[in-house]
């Protein structure tokens, strides 16, 4: 048993350490690597003791560490997926029961793409953007800090998709036929035939068990102070663990999810952003249009984050042009036949309200290189599943059945009131959980959901945030009869305080 | 049974003055000569035998949802208000001058309520404003009092223009063309600075220019040659313009924030802690003076601005700005700029309370603007006191509607008509979202950075000063306000 613990742990370290070797940050640890072992501290006699004191004391310990849950948790979890994917062979055997899912998945993708392209040829312009001519780009530059100014004829473009379309897909989801069964008896909308694996609520509360247990024992130091001495240590791991309390103090929240993210600046961080920048500023995409389309009607008339339009531009154009997105990001790996698209560098194609995943960041961060880096590892590792159909346990899919089930088990009155009234209750909840309720939510107490999104490194928490909202206004709910006054009821959440309803939704039943 | 005279001369100005007002802020003065309440002669007190039914009878000036729908929430009646039958009346300030003229003919009963001062226009005419504050700070320096603490004398003036470490809450004011030859002095000592030139009895921004060359003023020159300027309708003032201001967005902006004053004898003043910021449409630029859209944040203005977005009005609600600048700037900031502007706040209202006549029918709730430089330091811009009940979005809505509910809270006391003998003094809950403005005690100055709120209760003395923080409830009684330090109380005694 010890022996195949050891060699877990030996294999596993030998994957860490040629990940690590493919980072960019490995040259230059390198680098201070090199320079501690001629520091006289250290021994040649006992090089590994000495060595690591040095570097303990050095401060690269900490780095190192960072590095290596960074790598944990996106890349290397991947790769063996990957590999078990490659192992069980490359045509999908029948009896796979989301095999339906996944082709549904690489379908949305391409008709995404296909409808970016068909825009392309119906506007006349070129999928891979063409030059900018001189003039155009001499006002580019000069109102790079104003893009609100920068007037642009966008009559004929409109957002590619929106979340009600990606909604209709989900609804029209079927699996595997089973003729078996009455199918009378059940709505064709409801999500429970997908076959996905859910927590249910007993696990969730084992999940989010930090959540319920307060800190009352004596001597509990200032929250301040804690989060000072956490961001000291520069642990990453410690940071989240931080997070998850959700009474972030304002001032460190901004550090605390850059640990987390590991989003740190670093040289040549910002070089590339320099790079991102000028190429948005020499090549004219659709893409641009698009992004400048999307923020008009959204975050410009939001009125919490109208103040920041300009940075959100500046963001999300370079966001477009970034092909590290395309890497980085999950996709469903599955055949099927049929042409293949392109979409755009980043891989990301913009949909109706993209730029407010990016706008509470606006009040965590100053410059647009901080907020774009932060926002960027965000997207990746969160808001991306919100926006694709796959079958990962965070995927939108996941988590609307998960809402479901909770719905059906927790609040039995109101699923019965919506199936008289024949609404599907995802039609209700659906834009807040795929914009992870920004834009509904005021700032403040959105800025604590995402605290705890990435403090316990789940979105499983916004099925569950949406559940207790409606068992709050039950009452209300129950009384109406029409999908529009549900929804009026619904429309203002800004009273909502997250901490004590999420406690409330785990603590009940 | 109405007690109208309709045979009365002035009649027909209260028609004109009865219909509804729909603009913004402050109406254009209208010349009727007030006098102190106590030398009124009236022409007849009307002898009314208290009311037996329970219902409360309204009347409004202005037809706004915020207000009506509040009155309505309460079950209360309304009523025409040149009847007189009314207990409450949201006038507008023509008309309440009117109530409390000489030609009025019978005078408030004990059970009427009001919702302005009779000689408000201390606080909201320009150089009446100007002159109490400057008339406060020469009593406190008299006395030697150490809330007039100066700086010394080698200090440079900043744009206060005075070396008051806790007074100097306006910016450097002077009064056209009266004080013409001492701004001409301070202005050759400036050569480089900007001054902004605002009517004394207008609103909405109307005739408010920039200028930053003696040769913009030739008309002021003149009239200062004249060897008795009048007040009049041209009289203006002249301000050292705040070109430092704190910038989100690149974009200039000022806060509205709205004061409910139920008496000034003893100040009882209560500040909501909800409210917005108006910002400009334009990018701010301090060399381009003429552009009126990046300097003056008034909504009236910014509206006619195509860039203006009508969704959000430019208004930006209170929270968001405390959010942004605790991130942003650093622990406590929200705090420390909330605690600097009730303590403007409260000097403003200390300087008139000694002029104002403190008539008990009466309350008013004034609309604070005021701008912040890039130094966190709130400056006092001007005060109204018919702040706009009109709602341009939806929150703007939601808030004003709010304040409204929380202002008739306070004023009239529940379950009951109101009452020219209640103390006012309203139960703490129904407070909610009014910050008490206590008075300022002279041994702690406000500019320190305010007692943080602990997780653990200080069993310390609690100090006088009003660091409420803008998140969270005032969770302290308020003190009897009469037990402000017994200097104030003799002062504030002695008109």
């Amino acid at each position: 048993m010890e022996e195949l613990q050891d060699a877990s742990i030996h294999h596993m370290t030998a994957k860490v350490i040629a990940a690590i070797k493919n980072t960019k940050s490995y040259e230059p640890i390198y680098k201070e690597l090199q320079k501690l072992v001629c520091n006289p501290g250290v021994d040649t006699h006992d090089m590994r003791n000495t060595l690591e004191d040095a570097i303990k004391s050095a401060g690269l310990e900490t780095e190192i560490r960072n590095i290596v849950f960074n790598l944990v948790r996106t890349r290397l979890s991947r790769t063996d997926d990957k590999n078990l994917a490659n192992k069980q062979g490359a045509k999908p055997t029948v009896s796979d029961p989301l095999g339906y899912l996944k082709r549904a998945g690489v379908l949305w993708d391409r008709r995404v793409r296909k409808s970016l392209n068909a825009m392309c040829t119906e506007l006349k312009v070129p999928l891979h953007g063409q030059p900018r001519i001189s003039a155009d780009r001499e006002d580019f530059m000069a109102k790079w800090n104003e893009l609100s100014n920068y007037n642009m004829d966008l009559a004929n473009y409109r957002p590619v998709y929106a979340p009600k379309d990606l909604l209709e897909v989900l609804l029209s989801l079927k699996g595997p036929a089973k003729t078996t069964e009455n199918t009378d008896q059940i709505p064709q909308w409801e999500f429970s035939h997908i076959a996905l694996p859910v927590k249910n609520l007993f696990e969730l509360r084992a999940h989010y068990a930090d959540l319920l247990r307060s800190d009352s024992y004596l001597g509990v130091p200032d929250l301040t102070i804690q989060c000072q001495r956490i961001l000291e240590g520069r642990h990453a791991p410690m940071c989240q663990q931080f997070l998850k309390k959700g009474c972030t103090p304002a001032p460190y929240r901004g550090a605390l999810w850059a640990s987390v993210l590991d989003s740190k600046l670093h040289d040549y961080d910002i070089e590339y952003w320099q790079k991102l920048r000028n190429a948005v500023w020499t090549t004219d995409h659709i893409v641009d249009k698009l992004v400048f389309k999307d923020i008009q009607l959204t975050a410009s008339n939001d009125d919490q984050y109208f103040v920041f339009e300009d940075v959100l531009y500046q963001v999300l154009l370079c966001f477009s042009r970034d092909t590290d997105i395309g890497g980085c990001v999950e996709y469903e790996a599955f055949p099927v036949k049929g042409k293949t698209y392109e979409g755009p560098p980043s891989g990301v194609v913009p949909f109706h309200g993209i730029c407010m995943f990016a706008a509470p960041f606006c009040y965590l961060y100053d410059s647009p290189v901080n907020l774009y880096y932060t926002f960027r590892a965000f997207y990746i590792r969160y808001c991306h599943r919100l926006t694709t159909i796959n079958t990962h346990p965070q995927g939108i899919v996941s988590l609307c059945l998960l809402f479901e089930k909770l719905l059906q088990t927790y609040e039995p009155q109101l699923w019965s009131h919506f199936r008289e009234l024949q609404i599907q209750p995802l039609r209700v909840v659906f834009k807040w959980l795929m914009r992870a309720f920004s834009g509904h939510l005021p700032p403040d107490q959105l800025l604590v959901l995402w605290d705890l999104i990435l403090g316990f490194d789940s979105l499983e928490i916004l099925p569950l945030f949406a559940i207790i909202i409606l068992s709050f206004r039950k009452e209300s709910i129950m009384q109406v009869a029409s999908l529009d006054s549900i929804e009026a009821i619904l429309a203002d959440l800004s009273s909502i305080k997250v901490l004590p309803l999420v406690q409330l939704a785990l603590s009940r039943d | 049974m109405s007690m109208r005279r309709q045979t009365s001369p002035l009649w027909n100005l209260r028609q004109k003055c009865g219909g509804s007002c729909t603009s913004d802020d402050e109406l254009p003065e209208v010349k009727i000569i007030t006098q102190p309440i106590n030398g009124l002669h009236y022409i007849r007190s009307r002898l009314r035998p208290p009311r037996s039914k329970k219902s409360i009878y309204y009347s409004t000036d202005w037809d706004k949802s915020a207000l009506v729908s509040n009155f309505q929430k309460r079950g209360w009646l309304q009523v025409p208000s040149f009847n007189g039958e009314w207990n409450f009346y949201w006038a507008c300030t023509q008309n309440c001058r009117y109530i409390f003229g000489i030609d009025h003919p019978y005078r408030m009963r004990s059970d009427q309520v009001i919702n302005h001062f009779p000689n408000s226009i201390e606080l909201s005419r320009k150089d009446l404003l100007i002159k109490n504050i400057k008339r406060y700070r020469k009593d406190l320096e008299r006395r030697g009092d150490p809330l007039a603490q100066c700086h010394p004398p080698d200090t440079k003036l900043g744009i206060g223009g005075t070396r008051y470490k806790h007074l100097d809450i306006i910016p450097m004011t002077f009064v056209l063309p009266s004080d013409y030859q001492m701004f001409v002095e301070v202005f050759h000592r400036n050569p480089a600075s900007t001054w902004i030139v605002k009517p004394c009895s207008k609103s909405q921004g109307v005739g408010i220019y920039l200028v930053n060359k003696l040769s913009k003023l030739k008309k002021f020159a003149y009239d200062a040659r004249t060897f008795y300027p009048q007040i009049n309708r041209d009289t203006c003032v002249i301000s050292k313009y705040i070109d430092n201001p704190l910038l989100i967005g690149g974009k200039k902006f000022d806060l509205r924030l709205f004061v409910l004053v139920t008496t000034f004898n003893p100040l009882k003043a209560y500040l909501y802690k909800e409210g917005f910021c108006r910002f400009c449409t334009e990018k701010y630029d301090e060399t381009e003076i003429d552009n009126v859209f990046m300097h003056l944040t008034n909504v009236s203005i910014q509206k006619t601005n195509q860039e203006y977005n009508s969704i959000h009005g430019g208004k930006w609600p209170l929270q968001n700005l405390w959010l942004y600048l605790d991130s942003l700037r650093g622990e406590g900031v929200s705090e420390l700029l909330w605690s600097r502007i009730t303590t403007t706040i409260r000097h403003s209202l200390d300087a008139v309370a000694p002029v104002m006549a403190n008539d008990r029918h009466c309350f008013e709730v004034y609309g604070y603007d005021i701008i912040i430089d890039n130094n966190l330091k709130p400056w006092l811009i001007e005060i109204n006191t018919s702040p706009s009940m009109h709602s341009t979005t939806t929150n703007d809505r939601i808030l004003k509607s709010r304040l409204i509910d929380n202002v008739l809270d306070v004023v009239v006391p529940p379950n009951r008509l109101p009452d020219e003998h209640w103390d006012k003094t309203p139960s703490p809950e129904l407070l909610k979202n009014f910050t008490v403005l206590r008075p300022i005690s002279p041994s702690k100055p406000q500019m320190q950075a305010p007692v943080r709120r602990k997780i653990r209760v200080s069993k310390k003395k609690k100090s006088k000063c009003a660091a409420a923080s803008p998140g969270g409830s005032s969770s302290n009684p308020p003190p009897a306000e009469g037990e402000s330090s017994i200097k104030r109380s003799n002062r504030a005694g002695k008109r």
